[in-house]
């Protein structure tokens, strides 16, 4: 029983949350501006490709993340290029971002890598203790003994809510989400709003990217995203369009994760790929009950025509 | 010229251009990995079309790419995103291994058809999950069917790892399923089996499903419109859940194709990424039998074809992942600029 | 009054692709005037206002404010130069407070969303008008007459000299209609230029100093209101005297119901019941119409009837059978059929063909066997249709390429034939005639009326009063989801029956 509520357990959970909470917002970002972007298991696999190669060549974490980072952006810009400007079905050119990067990260990888018998590897992000913190007895190797992105990503969550209420900017952000024909007639620039989302929402969703490399495996495989991407939609689901909210689908997500990874560990008895399967089955399930009473933002997903005859 | 007559032209260029964009794409890219650009291309059209064995491997890649393609394409009329053919495709691979495994000691005649008939229909009670959760609970399918893909793909590393491994033959490969089960090859000598004839018939089929039955214009208006589908009596939850349904048991077929008549037993990797790029050739393809035919022959070309390369100037498999994006983004990227300044 | 112009749009020219929506138009506006923009739908009222306030771009023309030309290509533009609209569709966002969609856009500076500051101001604003308004409130949980308020407080918060408001009493009732009117009057004693759009004489010639009439994208004239007559308005804005044909056919006293409405509840958001113990009923040959303001339940009602929607309580029955529970399908078999009231997105499937989009609905019970699907077959079925409704288009055609008025003539003539298939023939019409030229619209009333000709029964919900008293033999009002009224046509008084609608008594 003790094995699930483990400080070790949590520990990895909250690592292994970072991923989803990160990408969680990235799309969260974009999707209240209006923006749908299903392509962001691609973009987080480019970006984990740009950032491990970086690193590889650099040795500098700093510069690897940059890189993802920039990864994330170009990639969102390009979603928001084709919705804002060229109003395409947003789902299409997702699916189409979807594949280019899953394509394009593992291109890079084995253009830059070639082929080896051994699998390159790189250090990875320490875990730093919070002075004085880290010593508390529960939460000290729980919530204080992490590596710098996870307390990154934590420190998002509230920021990002009170950016959303507090802000001018935030408000527009939400009109634009909601009905993108109110702002345009106040005078507010729509399409900078969106492009501006994309590109916030996609320095998020690169590091994410970047985070399995450079924080948890030191290493580059792929697939490795393995359905994080695909996730982190979920995620905003869960949080109703919300960061509080968000964090915590996150962070029961990577619950899921951390405690198959546990059990595989500790009893033989169950096949490991049937441990693999929990956290998607549990994602699903999860879903099915949330889906009631989900309200995304009105203008979600649909391309925004000044023109167009009401 | 009539209207009908410049908008089909005009469909044609946006084809062309899209093609001259992954030409030029590919140059690039052969170029920057140090080979000659010509002869690279030469031996690519020359490996999966010029000679008797190239040529049946592309009718071989054909199939599952077809089949995957009229999966995704059939969903696509009806307004939905099957992005879970891959996991489809390994739950009708698994659904006939087993199926074949179990009846080793049968001496029925019609043994490989039976076992296919059980491939379509695993992967049709695959699919009938995210079906059933979008016809009653409006769960969207894109996610339900991605992570079932995951699901699938674990399963079957269990089953070609653990029980029906084939211990002789290696690590994620189980044992061979009886000759009866197998289906015949078109020629022995240059490896083409008869799955392309099977996904053929099968477009035909679809064809006809979509555009000749009351079924099918059902499912047409749902597409189009779903609220008005609702308003005209059409029973979505119920069309909804068959449609998936359908579309997993193409998948389903080809999962079971590819165990019955090429591989003869269940591998992992049965499918490198079928499923997402018949996500792409549906698109292309518009949705539409005949426009998936076409692509799905020239992403067949385009997967032997790389495969050579691979072996000459070490370009890896995942170009060809990049090259289909970017052939559907310029397509995108000009039917957008079309619609804004009208013909 | 007669003031220099204070604004002057001069031969603005604008198409949408092949379709010419403005040609030449012409307005004149004084300061401190009421402005009437008087035309019937699609004579290119609102296409020219947007293209005052920047929402599209004209083509060709100009635009003069105090005797100077000035460029307006956005609607940042026009709100530089004092230009405020409040839509027809009001462009609110549900989702957030009144204040905040007030203020967005402008929100006073700053990284910090100041909203006490802001919110003094705009209530300060309100009050000069005569406005109460709850700041604080959702904007998703106000009435639409509450909505229109922020919507004119949202024009006026920054700064306006000239203020637009299209179509603004088409959401109110006859009471808060005046009330609106009243105010614009007000406003315009204060030396701001208002211009409201309208297709409703009356309002026109009751609450305008001088009215410009548009018709097929031009300006016919712009004469003074004291100087004009109800005639000569119709005349410009049609072209031709028009008699109003369509009225409802003496009824025999008949006492077979159609359809029986009994204590019908249905679920709303939240714990109040959208509909609440709606009981009715409608004859044969007869014409019931239901009138209310938007929002109090009849959407929810009508999707009831049809089938859409599940009922928590109380019985439906079509022909004299029980139906409440019955699958839309089952209620089209019956010959229970429903012209939506938006067409786009609840009538027609745009990509396919006029015959296909007339035979939907219908198809199953013409479609039979194998193969059922025989394009030829289905063509010709709709060459009938298509001559009998003067719809411009063949066959083949997509649906949505025509017309607003020639996409209702496909969905009346599908709901008329699905109609005629059925045991009983009752057709539920959602504000039919919504946004339809004068043409489109008598002929669409026609059908209705010759419905209740051929022994079937009409259920017409529809937010114009007027339509509603043409065309009822009896009409309910909806109120809160409860029918509070149910009047006979000898009977009917719109400030009466407007009173109704709000929740007050007779």
């Amino acid at each position: 029983m003790t094995l699930f509520v483990d400080p070790e357990l949590l520990r990895l959970m909250l690592t292994m949350a970072a991923p989803l909470v990160l990408a969680g917002l990235g799309e969260l970002i974009m999707e209240r501006s209006g923006l749908l972007n299903v392509g962001v298991e691609g973009m987080m696999a480019v970006a984990a490709a740009c950032a491990f190669l970086t690193m590889l060549k650099t040795g500098s974490l700093t510069v690897a993340a940059a890189t993802a980072v920039v990864a994330g952006i170009a990639l969102a810009l390009l979603l928001a290029l084709y919705a804002v400007a060229l109003a395409s079905s947003q789902l299409t050119v997702g699916l189409s971002i979807f594949v280019l990067g899953t394509g394009l990260a593992s291109l890079l990888y084995r253009v830059v890598i070639g082929v080896t018998t051994v699998t390159p590897t790189t250090r990875t992000l320490p875990s730093l203790a919070i002075p004085g913190l880290a010593g508390l007895p529960f939460f000290g190797t729980v919530l204080f003994t992490q590596n710098a992105l996870v307390y990154l990503a934590l420190l998002l969550v509230p920021a990002l809510a009170g950016f959303f209420v507090l802000t001018p900017l935030g408000l527009r952000l939400r009109a634009a989400g909601e009905n993108p024909r109110a702002l345009d007639t106040v005078g507010v620039d729509v399409r900078a709003l969106r492009y501006g989302a994309a590109a916030a929402g996609g320095a998020l969703i690169g590091l994410a990217g970047a985070y399995l490399p450079l924080a948890v495996t030191g290493a580059y495989s792929d697939g490795m995203i393995g359905g994080r991407g695909w996730l982190s939609l979920m995620v905003v689901i869960f949080g109703r369009w919300q960061p509080g909210w968000a964090l915590v689908g996150a962070v029961l997500f990577a619950y899921t994760e951390a405690l198959q990874f546990k059990l595989a560990l500790v009893t033989k008895a169950i096949p490991p790929q049937v441990l693999l399967m929990l956290p998607y089955v549990v994602a699903i399930v999860v879903l099915v009950r949330l889906y009631r009473g989900a309200e995304p933002p009105r203008a979600l997903g649909q391309p925004y025509r000044r023109e167009s005859r009401v | 010229m009539t209207a009908l007559a410049r908008r089909r032209l005009a469909d044609a260029t946006k084809y062309v251009v899209a093609a001259a964009v992954a030409t030029v794409a590919g140059a690039l890219v052969i170029a920057l990995m140090g080979g000659n650009v010509l002869s690279a291309y030469r031996s690519f059209l020359w490996s999966s079309l010029g000679t008797a064995g190239g040529f049946a491997q592309t009718l071989n890649k054909m199939c599952p790419l077809l089949l995957g393609g009229l999966a995704v394409g059939m969903a696509r009329r009806a307004g939905y995103f099957n992005i879970g053919v891959d996991g489809q495709i390994y739950a009708g691979a698994i659904a006939a291994t087993g199926a074949a495994l179990a009846l080793e000691r049968a001496t029925t005649p019609a043994l490989a058809v039976l076992v296919v008939a059980v491939g379509v229909i695993g992967g049709g009670l695959f699919a009938a999950i995210p079906g059933a959760l979008r016809a009653w609970w409006s769960v969207n399918e894109i996610f339900v069917t991605v992570m079932l893909n995951f699901v699938a793909a674990f399963l079957t590393e269990y089953l070609t790892t653990g029980p029906w491994n084939d211990v002789m033959a290696g690590e994620a490969i189980t044992r061979l399923i009886p000759d009866a089960a197998t289906l015949p090859m078109l020629s022995v000598r240059a490896g083409s089996h008869v799955g392309i004839f099977i996904a053929l018939a099968m477009a035909g089929v679809v064809w006809l499903l979509i555009e000749r039955t009351r079924w099918g214009f059902e499912v047409r208006a749902l597409g189009d419109n779903a609220r008005a589908a609702r308003v005209a009596g059409i029973p979505t939850a119920r069309i909804t859940f068959a449609v998936l349904i359908a579309s997993g048991a193409l998948a389903g077929l080809a999962g079971a194709i590819e165990v019955t008549a090429l591989h003869h037993r269940l591998i992992l990797g049965l499918t490198p990424g079928y499923g997402v790029m018949a996500i792409l050739i549906a698109v292309l393809g518009q949705s539409q039998p005949a426009g998936i035919l076409v692509v799905s022959f020239a992403m067949a070309v385009l997967l032997v074809g790389s495969d050579s390369l691979q072996r000459s100037i070490g370009l890896p498999a995942s170009a060809a992942l990049v090259f289909q994006a970017l052939i559907v983004l310029s397509v995108l990227f000009v039917d957008a600029r079309r619609a804004v300044r009208p013909s | 009054m007669s003031a220099p112009a204070r604004l002057r749009m001069e031969a603005i020219d604008k198409r949408f692709g092949a379709t010419i929506a403005l040609d030449h138009a012409e307005l004149e506006l004084g300061a401190g005037e009421l402005h009437a923009l008087l035309g019937e739908n699609g004579a290119g009222k609102t296409t020219l206002m947007n293209v005052l306030s920047g929402l599209y771009r004209a083509d060709g023309g100009r635009v003069w404010i105090d005797g100077r030309p000035v460029d307006i290509h956005e609607p940042r533009d026009a709100i530089r130069h004092r230009i405020g609209m409040v839509h027809q569709h009001f462009e609110l966002i549900g989702a957030l407070s009144a204040l905040e969609n007030v203020i967005v856009g402008d929100e006073g500076g700053g990284l910090q969303l100041r909203r006490d500051r802001q919110a003094r101001a705009v209530a300060e604003l309100a009050r000069r008008f005569g406005f109460e308004l709850d700041l604080r409130a959702r904007v998703a949980s106000l009435s639409m007459a509450d909505r229109q308020k922020v919507e004119i407080v949202k024009a006026i918060y920054r700064g306006v000299d000239v203020l637009i408001l299209d179509e603004p009493t088409t959401v109110l009732t006859p009471g808060e209609a005046d009330v609106l009117l009243g105010t614009l009057r007000t406003m315009a004693a204060q030396g701001l230029s208002v211009v409201f759009i309208s297709h409703k004489i009356a309002e026109v010639l009751g609450h305008s100093d001088r009215v410009t009439v548009m018709r097929a994208g031009r300006t016919v004239a712009t004469v003074r209101t004291s100087a004009t007559g109800e005639r000569e308005l119709v005349e410009m804005m049609i072209g031709e005297r028009l008699v109003r044909t369509a009225a409802p056919p003496p009824r025999a006293a008949d006492d077979t119901a159609l359809l029986r409405v009994e204590d019908v509840n249905v679920a709303g958001r939240g714990a109040a019941a959208s509909v609440d113990g709606a009981r009715f009923s409608v004859g044969r040959g007869e014409v019931v119409g239901l009138a209310g303001v938007d929002g109090n339940g009849q959407r929810e009602l009508v999707e009831a009837i049809v089938g859409l929607r599940r009922t928590t309580a109380g019985r439906i029955e079509v022909g004299g059978r029980d139906v409440t529970s019955a699958a839309v399908g089952e209620r089209l078999a019956r010959g229970l059929t429903y012209i939506p009231e938006d067409r786009m997105g609840d009538g027609v499937m745009p990509s396919l063909s006029v015959a296909e989009n007339l035979v939907v609905g219908l198809h199953r019970f013409v479609m039979h066997g194998g193969f059922a699907y025989r394009p030829a077959a289905i063509r010709a079925r709709a060459v009938a249709p298509i001559a009998d409704y003067k719809i411009p288009a063949d066959a083949a055609t997509p649906v949505g390429v025509l017309s607003g008025g020639n996409i209702q003539k496909v969905l009346v003539a599908r709901a008329l034939a699905i109609a005629g298939h059925g045991p009983t023939k009752l057709v539920v019409a959602h504000n039919p005639t919504r946004g339809l030229d004068v043409r489109t619209t008598e002929f669409v009333s026609g059908c209705l009326v010759g419905v209740t000709r051929a022994g079937g029964g009409v259920l017409l919900v529809s937010s114009d009063l007027d339509e509603l008293m043409q065309l009822s033999h009896r009409l309910l009002v909806i109120f809160r989801g409860r029918i509070v009224a149910d009047i006979r046509a000898g009977e009917f008084d719109a400030y009466r029956i407007g009173r109704l609608m709000t929740g007050g008594s007779i």
